[in-house]
Formats: structure tokens, sequence, C-alpha cells
């Protein structure tokens, strides 16, 4: 199907993210990792305040603070001694830099100058890299899966001077998308070493930004996958990828080491849990672990008694392509008409749908959406849910409205019974609510 | 206390209006903590509830920032919608002006709302779009106040960013319009944002003083109401130095004095009734307002005993922006809280000074050096609280560190007498949480004794 635009000139109620911001989040599930922003203060500021409310962890990021005068003559200054700062306070392992709209426009060559710099300094042993992220392109999803992909190639750069690869088939690298949460995360590498897998997940949120209490405060990242993990991850035997986004830096390994792939592009709901159980089991030969099983048959059984909740009910949902993608899937399995899909940007997953999917923000939700019965999108949308008087199901990001939000599971027979209950129990409570409104009203 | 006109801040700093003021220092590249120009002019603006702001740049600026404070309405909300031209590659190319007129079009069409502010980003400053142009034209097209506001992020720190959205209200919006005959004059409230709530519980306080609000600059404001903020008879500067430029062009202009004054504490904000009161030059009021202070002092002293009590002899480390900086240790004073460190990265000469005489000689002074620079002098300084803004919140959790958010993002309101209570209750729920105990103590297998040795 094709994707449609709404014709207005402002983007009114933005889904859409900047793309560093998902540079950053990326670089979040790496172990004493640095982001390094090179743009304007508030290019990290406002990322890095979002970032921390969604998740609510302190989160790493850095700015190379450029101000008017540094855009014009020599932006690199800044970085330089931004990368010194960094380097000689903090020793991270992981360096990204993370180029903005404004480097972008003031065409700013940074790519070259960390060429010198690490030549000059003769850096090794940790991983730098940069990437340009305008955020007149894409958004978080896209800048998300570009970090990883960079990263990757800085990884295979490194290593590729080391020569032999000793290949571990019983180790798969687990590229998870953007709209993962920590839980979420844990859950699939959960499941994929249920079948007798070492899983190294990159990056990896699940032990970063879950919540934890191991190391204190620190300037760097605490938890994500370590460096010596993520290089090690080079000679795992397979790739699984989850969120069409995630083919590029899948392919990338591929390309430069042979290492086969397989790409899911959801994640959530009985169909897609299916799909990735039955492929484990198939390249493993072991059987499906029991307690999948169960789960299976709980959600088959929670999904009957919720079926009467959801018959003749209509969503809109807005969000980041691939999460769009995959909790459309989960939606068809409910049964509920699915009244406007509104993606951040578009991507040949959303543009390949079987439905109708619109580019746009909450504004569009709201107009397209009118008299839907369940609302879902990050937190940006409660207003608009609450004027289009729908139940309000918080997704994606930011969410801040909900405590633990970002441990809510959505992958895997569990995911999608969790997500089906809560749906089921806000349209429930939505009917109650209405049911009392009439009653005062005569 | 005897209540003095104010007029011994030089405009030294950062911040203030005059152009020959020394240059707000240049952040340090990778070690820079805190918004940029484009952000504060927002703080500053975003708070006129209902007007429409458009942001005119690439996404992010708009997409990250909107919904980010917690400055709250009682009315209309159309503040709150993120409004942004959304510029993409060829935008950038062929420039973003007509994109910008048609999406100015479209809001007012749409929306109706009684004025636009329209906010330069880096690009678009950057690229030289004629913000000002499209804004003035659109203006008079439209028959609506059409208001540019160039702040690019940029140009400075976000204190800039407060100062150059006053400067854009002094050209475009004050004293372009006239208060409906019959609206009580009185006192504009300058830089007070209504966070949780606040401007609610100050504007009850000079209600029952007799003291009527003429324009709130901005805090639940409404647009019309600042077009006549020329016709006010004091204005009084809440916690924001970086609109007593705002306060001074005022007062030069249409001759209304002003005075700078914080509702932090009660005896900040007794003080600030009474300079109202004397300002207006209006004895009746002045004696209303020795009543009502002494009235909700004495209440107030009531209300605080047990809380003192368990408050008295804690210590704090003070970590946030500005003029806040001084009049919260005020506050954390007449609660018995000791503030044993204190940040004054943002802070002006001034400001340092006001700290100076509010504190010990052995309060640590935090300068810069963001998350671990704090938590440093909390462990050397043995502090039982600290008290920052929401960026930090997660670092103190990650210590477990009990905590307060005093910044922008708050849920809960501190000015006034009922704030101080607010304050001294949230004080102390936080630091008898049961969970300091909880985490801080191991499961029990790991207090066991290992089971054979090692
Ligand atoms: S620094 Fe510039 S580009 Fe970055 S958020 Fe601020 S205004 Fe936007």
């Amino acid at each position: 199907m094709t994707v449609n635009r709404r014709k207005k000139p402002a983007s009114v109620n933005p889904i859409k993210i900047g793309q560093s911001l998902g540079a950053v989040l990326a670089l979040q599930g790496c172990y004493r990792a640095m982001p390094l922003i090179h743009g304007s203060q508030g290019c990290s500021a406002f990322p890095k305040a979002l970032l921390t409310r969604h998740f609510r962890e302190p989160i790493a990021v850095q700015t190379s603070a450029l101000q008017e005068m540094d855009v014009i003559f020599d932006a690199n200054r800044n970085l330089e001694e931004a990368l010194n700062l960094v380097l000689s306070k903090h020793r991270p392992d992981i360096i990204g830099i993370v180029g903005t709209e404004l480097t972008d426009v003031a065409g700013v060559d940074y790519q070259s100058l960390l060429k010198t710099y690490k030549r000059e300094r003769n850096m090794r042993g940790g991983l730098a890299f940069s990437v340009v992220l305008p955020d007149f392109r894409g958004s978080l999803e896209s800048g998300f899966s570009t970090t990883v992909e960079a990263m990757i190639d800085e990884m295979i750069q490194q290593v590729g001077h080391r020569g032999s690869r000793n290949v571990n088939t019983r180790q798969i690298t687990l590229l998870p998308g953007s709209f993962l949460t920590p839980a979420d995360v844990m859950e699939l590498k959960e499941m994929i070493s249920s079948f007798g897998f070492d899983v190294i997940a990159v990056p990896d949120i699940s032990t970063s930004l879950s919540g934890h209490l191991l190391t204190g405060f620190s300037p760097l990242t605490r938890g994500g996958v370590p460096l010596d993990s993520m290089l090690q991850s080079l000679q795992s035997g397979l790739t699984i990828a989850v969120g069409a986004s995630m083919e590029r830096p899948a392919r990338r390994l591929h390309n430069a080491l042979g290492t086969p792939y397989k790409v899911f592009n959801g994640a959530m709901g009985l169909k897609a849990t299916d799909d990735l159980l039955h492929f484990l089991h198939q390249i493993s030969g072991e059987p499906v672990p029991l307690r999948y099983c169960w789960q299976r048959e709980n959600l088959l059984d929670s999904m009957l008694d919720a079926h009467f909740q959801f018959a003749g009910m209509s969503v809109v949902a807005a969000l980041e392509p691939d999460h769009l993608y995959s909790v459309s899937s989960w939606l068809e399995e409910l049964g509920m008409e699915q009244k406007a899909l509104i993606a951040s940007y578009e991507t040949p997953i959303v543009a390949g749908m079987e439905r109708e999917v619109w580019v746009g923000d909450l504004d569009d939700a709201e107009v397209l959406g009118k008299d839907a019965d369940l609302w879902i999108s990050n937190s940006h949308g409660i207003a608009g849910a609450e004027r289009i008087e729908a139940a309000f199901l918080a997704a994606g990001f930011p969410v801040w409205s909900e405590l633990g939000a970002y441990m809510s599971v959505s992958v895997g027979y569990r995911g999608a019974m969790e997500w089906s209950n809560k749906a089921g129990d806000l349209l429930m409570r939505r009917e109650a609510e209405r049911r009392e409104g009439s009653v005062r009203h005569r | 206390m005897d209540p003095v006109r104010k007029d011994e801040f030089d405009s030294e700093a950062c911040g203030s209006l005059s152009p020959k003021s020394k240059p707000c220092p240049r952040p340090k590249p990778g070690e820079a903590a805190g918004g940029c120009s484009f952000d504060g002019a927002q703080i500053t603006l975003l708070p006129i509830m209902d007007a429409a702001h458009l942001v005119h740049g690439p996404i992010a600026c708009a997409g990250n920032s909107w919904e980010s404070r917690g400055a709250l309405s009682s009315g209309p909300s159309l503040s709150q919608y993120g409004f942004a031209t959304d510029l993409n590659d060829s935008d950038i190319i062929f420039g973003g002006e007509k994109k910008l007129k048609e999406s100015i079009d479209y809001i007012a069409g749409r929306f109706a709302p009684p004025a636009i502010f329209v906010y330069s980003t880096c690009v678009t400053a950057l690229i030289g779009e004629d913000m000002d142009a499209v804004c003035k034209e659109a203006g008079e097209r439209l028959h609506i106040p059409v208001i540019p506001v160039n702040s690019p992020g940029f140009v400075g720190s976000k204190n800039l960013g407060n100062r150059l959205a006053g400067d854009a209200l002094l050209q475009y919006v004050i004293g372009t319009g006239e208060p409906e005959p019959g609206t009580p004059l009185g006192v504009n409230l300058i830089g007070e944002y209504n966070i949780a709530g606040e401007m609610w519980d100050i504007e009850k306080l000079m209600n029952s003083a007799g003291i009527a609000v003429t324009s709130r600059i901005t805090g639940d404001a409404r647009y019309k109401e600042i077009t006549w903020a020329h016709r006010a008879k004091v204005n009084m500067v809440v916690c924001s130095r970086a609109l007593l430029g705002l306060a001074k062009e005022m007062e030069s202009r249409y001759g209304i004095p002003y005075f700078e004054g914080s509702f932090y504490g009660a005896k900040e904000t007794t003080y600030s009734l009474r300079q109202m009161a004397y300002l207006m030059n209006d004895r009746e009021m002045e004696r209303r307002v020795d009543r009502l202070t002494e009235r909700e002092e004495s209440r107030l002293a009531m209300d605080l005993r047990p809380y003192r009590k368990l408050l008295k002899g804690k210590k704090a480390v003070l970590y946030t922006g500005g003029v806040k900086s001084w009049s919260v240790i005020s506050a954390l004073k007449e609660l018995g809280v000791q503030v044993v460190g204190v940040g004054t990265n943002k802070s002006t000469e001034d400001d340092v000074r006001r700290i100076a005489d509010r504190v010990g000689d052995d309060t640590e002074y935090i300068p810069e050096g963001g998350a671990s620079r704090i938590l440093k002098t909390v462990r050397e300084r043995k502090a039982d609280i600290m008290i920052a803004g929401g960026r930090n919140m997660y670092v103190a959790m990650k210590e477990q560190i009990p905590f307060i958010d005093i910044n922008q993002e708050r849920h809960k309101a501190y000015a006034g007498y009922e704030g101080l209570l607010r304050l001294a209750k949230e004080l102390t729920y936080s630091l008898a949480n049961p969970i300091w105990k909880l985490a801080s103590s191991p499961a029990p297998w790991d207090k066991e004794a290992p089971p054979y040795d090692r």
C-alpha cells in the first residue's frame, strides 16, 4: 500500500525525534561509553533531559558546545578540546561522535579530524567513531540503527588487522531495534539463550537502562555490553536483527565477515513469537522450552478471554516505523479495527505494509483517528487522546506518564499477553466511566 | 526589615541588559551542561498559554523540547501544542522562508491564536533566514501579532535566551495594548513561570492583601495582559535575573519602579509583599500586608513545628541555577536545614554575594563540574540530602542520596508560606523514607558467612 501524507505546512505535535537522540540511546547500551554530540549545547541537553525522563536513569552524553563564532570559524577546535577532556578525564572505552544538523549545514569535516586525531595520539584499544546524523532526515529509529552500523564498522576495521576469524556457531549476535525496551531486550536474550546459544546484544540496553544500583554514579554509561564482548561478537555464527531498521548493520556484518543473518521485522504477538521460536528451534535442533509452550497457551487463553473487549473497537497508533509495524501485526491478531496508523517518517517496511499508513504527527492521529476507542503513542499523545476521548496506551518514546514503562515487555508471548491485558483493561475502564457519566447526566 | 528600593544591581554580569557587560563564559567543550539560548527563550515565553509557539528549524529543537516543563495553565493550552516548521534537506538548500510563511498562515487559520511567537534555531540562523521580515509581513496580512524571537541555541546559554525573550516582549508586545476599563492595576510579576502552580499560591496571597496582579510575565499568562503591562504600578522581578533588563527598561520607558524579590521562604515572601505595598505608595495596603504576613507567619510557625524538629541540623547540598541558589537558601535556613554546599555555576557576582550573606563561612561553593563534583561535596560534607534539578535526580538515586527536585520540571510548588510548609514536608518524607535502609542492606544470602573457606 502507499504511504500518505496530510497536506499541511507545519508539523503539529510531532512524533518525530531528532536522529542524534537515537545515537545517544544506542551508545547507552555499551559499557563505559560516551556519546559526544558535535553541535551547540542544546542539542545534547535536550536529548539528555528527555532520555532521563523516559528511562529515569542518568544518561551519559557530552557536547562540543559550539557557539556562533565557532561554527563560522573553527568548529573542530571545540571537538578536539572536547575529545581531549573526555579522554583524559573519563577514559571511556567507546566514544561516538555524533554530527548534528548544525555541523552538517556548516559543512564541518570532523571525520577526517577524528582520523588524524586517532593517528596522532596513537589511539588503540578503544572504539572511536563518528556518524553524521542531521535532524532534517529520519528520526530516532534511523539515528539508532545508523549508529549501530557505524559502531560495527569500526569494530570490523579494528579487528580486521588482527586477521583470522574463529567462528563460534553456538554464539549469536542480537541486534535489537530502537523500539525495544530494556525488558524486551532481556526477554529476547533469554529466549535465544534458552536454546543453548550464547547471546551478545549490540547494543545492550537491558543491562544499562533497566535500573540497577551496581556501580554508583559515573559520567560514562554504566552497564551495557562491554567492549571485549562486542569484539567477541564478530565471531558469532549468526546475526539476529529485530526490527527492519536493523537489517543494514546485520548486512554489514554479513558483507565484511560472511556472518549469515536473519531479520525479524516484528516481535509482537502470537505469530511473530511463533516465527522466532520456530526459527530458533530449527537452527538449534533443540525443543522449544516448556515455559514457552505454556506461555503460548496462556496467551491464547487470555486473548480468548479478552476478545469480547476488542470486538468492534477501533484504534489509532502513532509510532516510529518499525514499532508501528510490530504493533500493527499484534493489533491484527486482536481483531481491532485499525483506524489510522501514523509513522514518524517513511521507511520501506511501512511503505510495504498491507494497510494504509500515514507519515505525520500526533495532530494527524487526532484528525484521522477521530472516534477511535484506543490511542497508542508516546506520552505526548495524552492530550490528543483526551480530546478525541480515546483510551490512552503509552508506547514508544518518550513515555513519562507511567512508572516503569521502560521495563514493560512487549515481545514474546509474555509481552503480547501483557499488552493485550493492558489494552483490554483500558477499554474496560473507559466503558465503565462512560456508563457512569451517562447515569449522572440523567 | 526596612523596605528599600533595591537598585544596586549593576548590569555587570551575563543575563542583564547592558551591552557592555562581560560576556558569559564560554561553555567548556566536553564538560558543558545545560540548555541553549533557544531553550531559555522558550522557558520565558511558553507560559503565555493562549499563544501559538512555532519553532522554525529541523525537528530536533522542537521535537526534543516540547512538553518538558512543569509550567501549568489555568485555562487555554495552545502553548502546549508543539508547532514546528520541521525543515528537511531541500528546505535547507532552497530556504525555509516559504514554509515558515505557510506555517504561520496555517496556524493562524486553524487555531486563531491571539499571537504567534516564532523561534529561530541554529540552522535557520546559520543559513540567514529573514525571519523578522516574514513575521512582519504575515502579521500585517493576518492582523495578529507575529513575533520573531531571535535566540538561536548557539548564541549562548539559557540565561541569554531568557533575556532575548524579554527583549522580544519589550520590542513587540509590552505597550501595544490597553487594559479593559475596570482592570485593577497593580504589580507585574516578571520571571515567575508557574512551575507546579506556584503562581497560584502567590496570587492568592497577593489578593488577600488586596494587591492586584496586572500582568504575569509570563507564568500562566494570556497574551493580551502582557500588552498592557506598561500600565502596572510596580514590577517585581521574581527569581529571574535575566529579566532584570526588562524591568529596568520598563522603568526608564514607563517610569514603573521595580524590585527584585523571591517567594521562597517566609521571610522573603513577607519582604516581597511589603515591598510591593511600599512601592505602590499605599499606606492602607501596607497595613493590610502587615496584618496578613503576621497572621500567615504565625500560622506557618505552628504548622512547621513538627517538621522543624526533624529537620533541625540536617545538611543539604543545593545545586540550582542563578537566583534560586540564594533564595532557596533562605527557605532552607528557616527550616533549620544547613546548606553545606551550593552551586554557583550559573550565578552572577551579585548572586554569589547574596549567597555569602546567607550561609556560613564553611559552606562550599561548587562553581562547575557537573554531577561528579556535586557528589564529591555531598560525600565530603556528609550531607543528608541533595536539592537540585531533575537532571541530577537519578544521579542522586544511583548513590542512594535523598533528593528534592527544585527546577522547572518538578511537580511541587514551594513558593509562599504554603510552599515552605510543603517543602518542609517533602524534605521530611524524603529523608524518612524506608527505601534508604532497604537499599543499603544486602540480600540475606549476602549477609551469611561463606559456607566454605574461599
Ligand atoms: S542548540 Fe540550536 S540546534 Fe540545538 S537544540 Fe538548541 S536551537 Fe536547536
